[in-house]
């Protein structure tokens, strides 16, 4: 169990000098380096890791008799978490999430130090101390609180009072809700019920199946499954018409949603935000190809008002593709990226 | 024929005569059901000689013999939309609302009742016995004076709809005529059933009339539950009608009316909610008496009121977000962009502000276990563990209110090179947030379980292997829960919607198999000391009193996000708002409405309380017999 405890003790003090270095930009947050397609299993793993690891260090200090206050583990832990939050994780998380993750974080270190009665005391200790202010020190500290606390509580109305000049927060909804049915060059389609017609099978019928068999594979890399080659000329039916739906995208789309389809193509970081990233799974791999095929005949402009405010500058395809040039560039971009439409059934 | 046995006979008698008398309006207008307006109708155009109208059905797609009149266009003035100087909807939101609120409470509260009553009656302990049927009557006392308020907030209700909403109650009262009357009748019925119940509980209290009695509160129930079926159907209706053509006419099918497509995934989600919510109420009633107790007596009754409360409101919280997911995913099936604009689209923050509130409700739950675990002896031992447990719900938590849509600033946007964040973004999807729940549910398992078996040491021969096929059980069902959510990254998102099973099963089969198992081991365990009722913390009341703010509030915002995803209609696709309120909240306004709501009922069930604890105050000295505290208490009574 002590060896157990200390390896536990030595992931908590590499863990801590690590952050310690991003926070204070002595390493750099790359260091460990968060792995695309892993990186939201490898937060929770160094969360994890680090609870374990400071579960190690509490034990260990407190066999050497240096046991740290209940107070200053559940104040500590929590800090910690804001500064993982901060300085470790990249791309930089949006201050709202971060609160939310903040106020989760708060809430579930009161749950640990309040969970039985003997810890709840030995957390309340210090302050109980402070406010009871028996010792000189503890009476210096509460007139220090008594000054500071309106002081920091004025600081931070002022600083939300500020007139300040950045923009202002968007609530925008990146996937507004589409119409039930759209009219592309003159034919009504429904949502909910028209298929792509070049997702067929060799014998020319509509087939999931065999589409999803030939996208190139999602692990690492994104490979393209051998006899799966649509620029191979032999290739006919729906492997050709990826590659024709290939032949738009560069023509027309990789300039701005980029030639890996990440959305980060020679023009995208002109607009703000950048063209949808088609490799996340929130994006083409969370809708129907119907909804794509609205939004590209539509473009921006075509926006309900429900997706407001309109950050797209996309254009209306409708006005420089037909309506099967629309259709293969669709395909195209399923199967560059291995995802599967959504379906209903 | 002994005079025992014609007692029997006779209670037999009087009790399927009172069913019969309560039923027989029901029965009466069975006939003109069974008949339909269809034939009626169509002998009337016979009869005349006139060519019969037929349309079809906007969701069965069936023919029917055009009967009613179509969905009136509405225009912004005094005829469609009369109105106070104020906004009417506002105005219909809080009315509904509030009714709602005790509609739910009164309908929940006797399901409680006959399981508790039931209880009583099977267990053999007599102390237990007729402390379980004191607890069954504490808690309809409470209900009653709820009934009455629920009956006054519906006349309010409808009385809201006449005066400011004429021309669209008109219709959707036209549209179920045939059952209107139906549903006044089982109102009725109701109140009968439930004066009988309650005023006859002292005289029914002893061996068979017991059971007649137990009797009455199934039938009480039954009629209940058909109640809010009923009631259901206005809603289903309202959001994915059928029965009609295009134009909104009646096409004298009333079933199909009633029967649409999200009718039967609504009544579910109802009846589940209810009965977490009615849990929540009264576990707080018992929280609120726990803080404002005097006695070590009072507060022993009152925590233990106010853990059966709990426990019943939570077996039926834990299958609620699976009733939920079907519910949602009969929405998406329904309409897509419906579902889209609950879910990806204009209403997908509320569902963030959702997913929250159930996540509260479950970390309360936790931390009231933890906090109870205190009050016995021997749960020390479990007490080092609860850190990795905080740590489990954290981040199923985190996961589970990870939004899709993040709010942020043009240069948070810039700076994280594009609306998805690579890290969160897949945070904020289905396959995850279902693990995450999954997690968050299957810790709250393990936690009763821990909780069960406290202060109990196993003394079945087996108990090692049985405390290591636990532990390896819920170890390989978080390892289950978890790679499903990875899995679903990686498959399309048909066969994604169908792993949400496996996850539920895992969850379940948690609750079931290992609740069974821990059954089995603790039967006979033995005792490292009673429970101590009463001595548990204020800190665990709070959280009683949280858990049920977070089910009120809740129940509040589904009802706003339910109501607002038919965006500018008042019947989806058949009869637009032409109000000029047929826009949607902003958040913050909702979520002021919705805060609004909750302290209103609070503030008036907090007065139905008061008159509760008023007509206590006559209940005979023996009647508090049995209360736990006053003598040490079997463990067994959790």
């Amino acid at each position: 169990m002590k060896a157990l405890m200390s390896l536990g003790a030595l992931i908590g003090v590499a863990g801590i000098l690590l952050l310690g270095g991003m926070v204070f930009d002595i390493v750099p947050s790359t260091t460990v380096r968060l792995v695309e397609g892993y990186m939201p299993i490898q937060m929770i793993v160094e969360v994890a890791c680090y609870v374990v690891g400071f579960a190690g260090l509490s034990y260990i200090l407190n066999a050497m008799g240096m046991a740290i206050p209940r107070f200053w583990q559940g104040i500590g832990f929590w800090v910690f978490f804001l500064m993982y939050l901060k300085f470790r994780v990249y791309p930089p998380i949006p201050f709202s999430v971060r609160a939310m993750y903040g106020t989760v974080a708060l809430v579930t270190v009161f749950m640990w130090i309040s969970a039985n009665e003997e810890d709840w005391k030995k957390f309340k200790q210090p302050i109980m101390n402070v406010l009871d202010a028996q010792t000189g020190a503890n009476r210096l500290l509460r007139y220090a609180y008594l000054v500071l606390i309106p002081i920091l509580v004025g600081g931070f109305s002022f600083n939300a009072m500020m007139p300040k000049s950045e923009e202002p927060i968007e609530l925008r909804t990146v996937h507004p809700a589409p119409p039930a049915s759209t009219k592309v060059h003159g034919k009504t389609y429904v949502l909910q019920t028209s298929q792509n017609p070049y997702r067929v099978n060799p014998e020319g019928k509509y087939d999931q199946e065999f589409s999803n068999a030939n996208i190139v594979e999602q692990s690492m890399g994104r490979l393209m499954k051998p006899n799966a080659n649509p620029w191979d000329d032999k290739n006919q039916g729906y492997l050709k018409y990826v590659r024709e739906g290939g032949e738009i995208f560069f023509q027309n789309c990789h300039f701005c949603h980029g030639d890996n389809l990440n959305g980060r193509g020679l023009h995208a970081f002109a607009f703000n935000p950048i063209p949808a990233n088609f490799t996340d799974p929130g994006t083409i791999a969370q809708l129907q190809e119907t909804f794509i095929f609205w939004r590209v005949s539509k473009g921006g402009i075509g926006l309900p008002n429900e997706g407001f405010p309109w950050a797209s500058v996309m254009p209306p395809w409708e006005q420089h593709l037909t309506v099967d040039e629309i259709w293969k560039v669709i395909l195209f971009e399923y199967w560059h990226t291995g995802y599967y439409p959504r379906t209903w059934d | 024929m002994g005079p025992l046995t014609s007692k029997r006979v006779f209670s037999v008698v009087a009790l399927c005569m009172m069913v019969g008398l309560l039923l027989l309006p029901v029965v009466v207008a069975l006939p003109s059901l069974a008949n339909g307006e269809e034939v009626s109708a169509g002998d009337a155009a016979k009869k005349d000689g006139e060519k019969v109208e037929k349309g079809r059905d906007v969701y069965y797609k069936t023919e029917g013999i055009v009967v009613g009149a179509p969905a009136p266009v509405t225009t912004d003035g005094p005829k469609d939309y009369p109105r106070y100087n104020f906004e009417s909807r506002v105005l219909l939101w809080f009315a509904n609302q509030q009714h709602l609120y005790y509609g739910s409470f009164v309908l929940a509260v006797p399901i409680f009742c006959m399981i508790i009553e039931f209880m009583g009656v099977v267990t053999k302990d007599k102390a237990l016995a007729k402390r379980y049927d004191q607890l069954a009557y504490d808690f309809i006392k409470i209900s009653l004076t709820a009934y009455s308020l629920t009956a006054i907030l519906g006349g309010i209700l409808i009385f809201t709809f006449l005066t400011l909403y004429p021309a669209f109650f008109s219709y959707l009262s036209g549209i179920f005529r045939p059952v209107m009357h139906i549903y006044a009748l089982m109102f009725v019925a109701e109140s009968g059933t439930l004066y009988i119940y309650y005023y006859g509980w002292d005289k029914m209290r002893e061996g068979f009339l017991k059971w007649i009695h137990l009797s009455m509160s199934v039938i009480l129930n039954i009629i209940g539950t058909l109640l809010m079926f009923l009631a259901n159907s206005w809603i289903g209706f309202m959001m994915s009608p059928a029965g009609v053509d295009e134009q909104g006419r009646y096409l004298g099918n009333i079933w199909h009316v009633i029967h649409t497509a999200l009718w039967n995934p609504l009544n579910l989600h109802r009846i589940l909610g209810n009965m977490a919510f009615g849990g929540g109420v009264v576990a707080a009633y018992a929280a609120y008496k726990f803080l404002a107790a005097k006695t070590d007596e009072d507060r022993a009754h009152y925590d233990w009121m106010g853990y059966i409360a709990m426990a019943l409101g939570v077996a039926f919280l834990i299958p609620l977000p699976f009733a939920g997911y079907w519910l949602m995913r009969e929405v998406y099936a329904y309409r897509q962009q419906m579902g889209i604009t609950l879910m990806g689209g204009l209403l997908a923050w509320l569902f963030i502000i959702q997913a929250t509130m159930i996540g509260i409700l479950f970390l309360s739950t936790n931390y009231y276990l933890w906090q109870a675990m205190g009050r016995m002896r021997g749960a020390e031992k479990y007490q080092r563990y609860i850190k990795y447990l905080v740590f489990l719900l954290a981040s199923g938590f985190i996961v589970f209110i990870t939004p899709h849509t993040m709010v942020m600033t043009p240069a948070e946007l810039k700076a994280m090179g594009g609306q998805q964040h690579p890290v969160l973004g897949n945070y904020g999807v289905m396959s995850a947030k279902n693990g995450g729940i999954n997690v968050i549910i299957t810790t709250t398992v393990l936690s009763f379980v821990w909780y069960m078996r406290g202060n109990k040491v196993s003394t079945v021969s087996w108990a090692k292997f049985g405390n290591i096929f636990m532990g390896v059980f819920f170890f390989f069902a978080y390892i289950n829960i978890i790679f499903l959510a990875i899995y679903g990254y990686y498959i399309p998102a048909n066969v994604r919607v169908g792993l949400s099973v496996p996850q539920v099963a895992t969850t379940l089969s948690c609750l079931f198999f290992m609740f069974a198992l821990n059954s089995f081991m603790m039967k006979g365990a033995k005792q490292m000391g009673a429970i101590e009722w009463g001595k548990i913390s204020a800190r665990s009341q709070y959280a009683l009193i949280m858990l049920a703010t977070a089910f009120t509030w809740m129940m509040g915002l589904m009802g706003y996000i339910r109501s607002s995803v038919r965006l500018f209609w008042h019947v989806n696709e058949i009869m637009r708002d032409n109000s000029p309120w047929a826009y949607t909240h902003t958040v913050g306004f909702a979520a002021n409405m919705i805060s609004f709501n909750v302290l209103f009922f609070w503030i008036t069930i907090l007065f139905v309380f008061w008159l509760g604890s008023l007509a206590a105050k006559k209940v005979p000295v023996e009647a508090k017999a049995g209360i736990p505290g006053s003598v040490p208490q079997p463990a067994t009574s959790h």
